[in-house]
């Protein structure tokens, strides 16, 4: 699915979020939004969702406005967006009960996503029962169940610990690559930008405006991330130069 | 398992440990007082026991409890919807809580001339009485918990696709179980005491307020404090173990 923001700008009240921001992301290419926490890249992402609508300006995926959420369009949350009273298999088959599917159906379906997310064995444990990895990995399959165009990720590992965070960012890997959906991924973390996107945009502070565009397209992805060590130094010293309370280190283990 | 019992060990014995002082006192006025003032325990509970083997007790048990059911269910029925729908209506919300407010000050026994002209001598106006009692505490507790809802339950079920109808059963509905609980609870308490205090009054065929009052008028003392420790194990009963039953597997998932 095509996406494309033309003269968006987003402001509450009086406070100017986005200002004239304008890109295209091609059906199924992968792009990370990279910025300074609060500078509106979220907001962004919510827009994608239809979850919020711009100010001024048009959004629109294969041409058609987007005004509300679609299961065509599915956002993954940071954490906390599970439903604590169902178990893992109830809340991934809720994504398809949610679009009238038979219970039998989705529950089947829901079962067989959780094995792809290696999660065999966990269907009825409730999400406080489980490690935060687990419950993203359960995110993850409740998003991708709807077979998504496209899947918009909001932090999707930032709660996590490092080691924990790479085994999540190579399933993602995975599932984008087999399921390919057009993907847009908004996080802190540069080295998981460069492990997953294709292409990064680097914003700025408050109202976001992109910095720079990083094309990553033809560089094979490993978590060795030596093939991008200049990109790398430079997006990192853009947003050094740009933050003033939040100063991203060159470790994995960096979060808001 | 743990969730099959509502109380702990620990529970118990207060509990029993709480009777005995109660049961203490009674039979140290008991001997203070003379019979024709204040019956002993063991003659007391003489008097339960023949009054549970004599057909009167339960006619008026089974009006008791069939108007404390209908009123208290229909109570928790309209609070739940009108708490459901209070809370997700930002417009009308404060307004609403706060006629709820005034109007949950106003002891529901209070009702009872306007309804006993309103609706003639019979059942319906202390249905109605106890219904009054119950559906405050339950319709804000509701209205409040909906209030409060995290709004990433909400935008998660958003980008699913829920309908409205889908997002208030599996959302908002579990999501404010745990403190509906909680008001259905205080709820049981006015409505029991509407209930009591209702037939009193009102003295509309066999009940269990009504024998109450009838003991008074007689001056049957062992008959008052009979029909008091009836009402009491009542309320307990219904209380700690059935209302804590259906706390306990409705919230099964916070315990285990």
């Amino acid at each position: 699915m095509k996406l494309q923001f033309s003269q968006v700008t987003k402001s509450f009240g009086d406070l100017n979020v986005i200002r004239q921001f304008d890109t295209t992301i091609r059906n199924g290419e992968i792009v990370a939004l990279v910025g300074p926490s609060g500078c509106g890249k979220s907001t962004l992402l919510h827009m994608l969702a239809g979850l919020q609508q711009p100010s001024t300006g048009a959004l629109t995926a294969d041409g058609a406005s987007v005004a509300r959420p679609s299961p065509e369009r599915t956002l993954v949350f940071q954490e906390h967006a599970l439903y604590p009273w169902m178990t893992l298999l109830d809340n991934v088959a809720l994504a398809l009960e949610f679009q009238d599917k038979p219970r039998a159906t989705s529950l089947s379906e829901a079962r067989k996503w959780l094995s792809r997310v290696r999660l065999v064995g966990f269907e009825d444990y409730y999400p406080h029962q489980v490690s935060g990895g687990m419950r993203q990995r359960c995110a993850l399959a409740r998003a991708f169940i709807a077979r998504p165009k496209v899947l918009l990720l909001d932090e999707p590992f930032g709660a996590l610990d490092a080691l924990t965070r790479m085994t999540l960012q190579s399933v993602l890997k995975d599932l984008i690559e087999e399921e390919r959906p057009t993907v847009v991924l908004v996080t802190h973390d540069v080295d998981e930008a460069l492990y997953l996107a294709d292409r990064v945009l680097v914003f700025s502070q408050r109202p976001a405006t992109v910095l720079k565009e990083v094309e990553l397209g033809h560089i094979p992805k490993t978590h060795d991330l030596s093939a991008f060590a200049d990109v790398r130094r430079e997006v990192l010293n853009l947003l050094g130069i740009d933050t003033d309370e939040h100063q991203p280190k060159d470790s994995q283990g960096e979060t808001a | 398992m743990s969730s099959t019992q509502p109380t702990g060990v620990a529970s118990k014995r207060a509990y029993v440990a709480a009777i005995a002082i109660i049961l203490f006192f009674w039979q140290v006025a008991a001997w203070f007082l003379p019979d024709f003032l204040m019956p002993d325990v063991p003659v007391a509970l003489q008097r339960l026991w023949e009054e549970l083997n004599s057909g009167d007790f339960y006619e008026g048990l089974g009006n008791s409890m069939s108007r404390l059911g209908i009123g208290y269910g229909a109570a928790l029925f309209f609070g739940i919807v009108l708490g459901l729908v209070g809370g997700t209506l930002d417009m009308v919300r404060s307004t609403l809580k706060a006629a709820i407010i005034i109007l949950q000050s106003i002891p529901s026994i209070a009702w009872v001339p306007l309804f006993l002209i309103l609706m003639g001598f019979g059942n319906l106006p202390i249905i109605v009485v106890v219904a009054i009692g119950a559906f405050f505490p339950t319709a804000l507790s509701v209205m409040n918990a909906t209030e409060s809802v995290e709004k990433v339950h909400i935008s998660a079920a958003r980008v699913m696709g829920a309908s409205k109808m889908q997002m208030l059963r599996r959302v908002y509905f579990p999501a404010v179980t745990p403190e509906l609980i909680t008001g259905a609870q205080l709820a049981f308490g006015n409505a029991w005491r509407a209930l009591i205090s209702a037939e009193m009054i009102v003295g509309f065929s066999a009940g269990l307020g009504k024998s109450l009052a009838y003991s008074g008028e007689i001056a049957d003392m062992t008959g008052v404090m009979t029909n008091i420790l009836v009402i009491a194990i009542l309320a307990a009963v219904i209380d700690q173990v059935i209302l804590e039953r259906i706390k306990h597997r409705l919230l099964r998932y916070q315990y285990l």
